[in-house]
């Protein structure tokens, strides 16, 4: 399998804090991966600088083989990466069609196809009951979904999710690990942030894990779970407590 | 959504208001009709910008300074008005363009600022340069007929500002319909948002104000024609700016019919209160005005078709009826 999206020493600095400092990933051609890391580790400012919405302070990253670092968010999302939010970021005031027609039209020249594929995508995604609510007036798992949804409609390559799983229920979990494989079945490749390890363990075919705005380790997931450095990572190593103590050498 | 019902009701309000041109000869009533159509047209512009795009203009009297000036320029010089509608319109977009290019793109109040700065520039420009006449503005010289954009009774101009209202209405109907509208709403929404699926959002929004400059251009042309006499004060003053926003703001913004009802409240209030008070109420409507807009501001942020709108979507189930829900306001 070729490398859809390759990432390479990718850096980013808010002035002195380094929240990326050398993330390298491969994404394959219609996998699921998982990307993973404790809190702080940098894996939605990694998102951001994938997805375009900031500009990457150094690195690469290679989408079929076509640099992006630094392209202009909204082109990123024409060149066929579509992403949804940690927090969910619904148009508030539009019902739940005309958000996924807004995605639709991307590809679309005429208003009505596009609303004829944002009622097909609702369907796939099980909101068409809910297509004439308000994005703000759906539940915290809806509009996780609608999120989903619209960036379907923009008919993503590649699609980042960002925590779809945070806050959802385990019933709610279930029905979100069962669209993803049907989003998988449809062709579209998944690059997923997920804080919980045991989420990703039993769908995704590759993770990478970060920490402290660094790949320290990118293999299976069951590998991951057995790695020295991603087991440090989350719990902290003895070396460092030593350091803390003033024991360092 | 269908636009049937816009349309009949569009089609209602052309039936009135040619009724109005042709049978009534009150030359009071024309005047508020008139008045009424021509803030409609302007506040309908505003809202393009404003309202569905979301980037508050407070120097849209410039863009409507733009068509009294292309006009009265036109006619000093022996044009044809009508050649005014076109170059207002190029002017007023020109003007748009080079306000909107450098601060659409940005976040926070920038645009704002930059729109009362352009509009003091424009006016300090108009009241210190010869050619537009300087303080003085201009006063058009009489003509007569359809060739010199001038009537001797008040009837044609209502049939005029009646075309350019259903002009605007039937653009923005479409423009609820189309992709911009679309991309203007979800821009409004969430720039985030919009981005990620792919919007553009200094180009949807340099397009929507370009518009919107032409509109109240147009406007601007109609009143020139219809008082004679334009001068800074009375085209491009802040105040004026300041009126078209309100009338957007106290409608409904972003609401097809937000601007019309906007309109309506503000003239028919300002001809109420002259007439009960004559002389001596000047001032009168804009304390009452002022305190109609802390009340829309305080309990109605979407304005008076905004309520009703939200009203028939509570009907229909779209929204959950409960706290927070109506409080949440479009950033």
């Amino acid at each position: 399998m070729s490398s859809l999206l390759e990432v390479r020493g990718l850096a980013k600095r808010f002035g002195s804090v380094r929240a990326l400092d050398g993330v390298d990933l491969d994404v394959a051609e219609g996998s699921l991966t998982g990307l993973i890391g404790p809190n702080g580790a940098g894996k939605s400012t990694a998102f951001a600088c994938i997805a375009g919405a900031e500009k990457p302070s150094a690195g690469s990253v290679r989408f079929r083989g076509r640099e992006i670092a630094g392209t202009a968010y909204h082109r990123v999302a024409a060149l066929g990466i579509g992403r949804t939010y940690q927090l969910v970021q619904t148009f508030a005031d539009m019902t739940v069609l005309e958000a996924v027609t807004t995605g639709a039209l991307l590809r679309r020249a005429r208003l009505r196809d596009a609303i004829a594929h944002a009622q097909e995508i609702l369907a796939f995604v099980g909101l068409a009951e809910k297509r004439y609510r308000l994005g703000r007036a759906l539940t915290v798992a809806d509009k996780k979904r609608l999120e989903v949804a619209r960036a379907l409609a923009t008919e993503p390559t590649l699609l980042l999710l960002d925590e779809v799983m945070a806050g959802l229920t385990p019933a709610e979990c279930g029905a979100a690990v069962e669209l993803l494989r049907r989003i998988l079945a449809r062709g579209v490749t998944v690059l997923m942030v997920e804080h919980v390890m045991e989420v990703l363990m039993p769908i995704a075919e590759h993770v990478v894990v970060i920490a402290a705005g660094k790949t320290i380790f990118s293999g299976t997931a069951a590998g991951a779970v057995r790695d020295a450095g991603v087991i440090e990572a989350y719990l902290g190593s003895p070396l460092e407590h030593g350091e803390i103590a003033g024991h360092a050498p | 959504m269908t636009a049937r019902p816009h349309l009949y009701a569009l089609g209602a309000i052309v039936v009135l208001g040619l009724l109005a041109a042709f049978g009534v000869r009150d030359a009071v009533v024309l005047d508020l009709v008139f008045t009424l159509l021509l803030y409609a047209v302007l506040g309908q512009s505003w809202n393009w910008i404003s309202g569905y795009a979301g980037n508050i203009s407070f120097g849209h009297a410039i863009f409507f300074g733009c068509g009294a000036y292309a006009s009265a320029l036109c006619v000093t010089h022996g044009l044809t008005p009508w050649l005014a509608i076109p170059a207002g319109a190029l002017a007023a977009a020109a003007l748009a363009l080079v306000t909107g290019f450098p601060t659409l793109g940005l976040r926070g109040h920038y645009f704002s600022i930059a729109t009362i700065a352009v509009a003091a520039l424009v006016e300090t420009f108009a009241r210190t340069t010869p050619w537009l006449g300087k303080a003085n503005g201009f006063e058009l010289p009489i003509a007569s007929g359809w060739a010199a954009l001038q009537f001797p009774q008040k009837g044609p101009y209502v049939v005029l500002a009646l075309a350019l209202f259903a002009a605007v209405q039937l653009a923005t109907i479409a423009l609820e319909r189309s992709r911009l509208g679309y991309y203007l709403r979800a821009l409004r929404a969430n720039h985030a948002a919009a981005a990620s699926v792919g919007i553009d959002e200094r180009r949807c929004k340099l397009i929507a104000f370009a518009w919107s400059a032409t509109m109240a251009s147009a406007a601007g042309v109609l009143y020139a024609q219809y008082t004679l006499f334009i001068d800074p004060p009375s085209t491009l003053a802040l105040a004026i700016s300041i009126d078209i926003a309100l009338i957007g703001v106290v409608g409904g913004i972003g609401t097809l019919w937000g601007p019309a009802a906007g309109a309506l409240v503000y003239v028919v209030l300002a001809k109420a209160v002259a007439l009960r008070f004559g002389g001596a109420g000047k001032g009168y409507d804009l304390v009452i005005y002022g305190a109609i807009i802390c009340l829309i501001a305080a309990l109605r942020p979407y304005g008076i078709v905004g309520t009703i709108v939200d009203a028939i979507r509570r009907r229909r189930g779209s929204i959950a009826v409960g706290p927070g829900a109506a409080a949440e306001t479009p950033a």
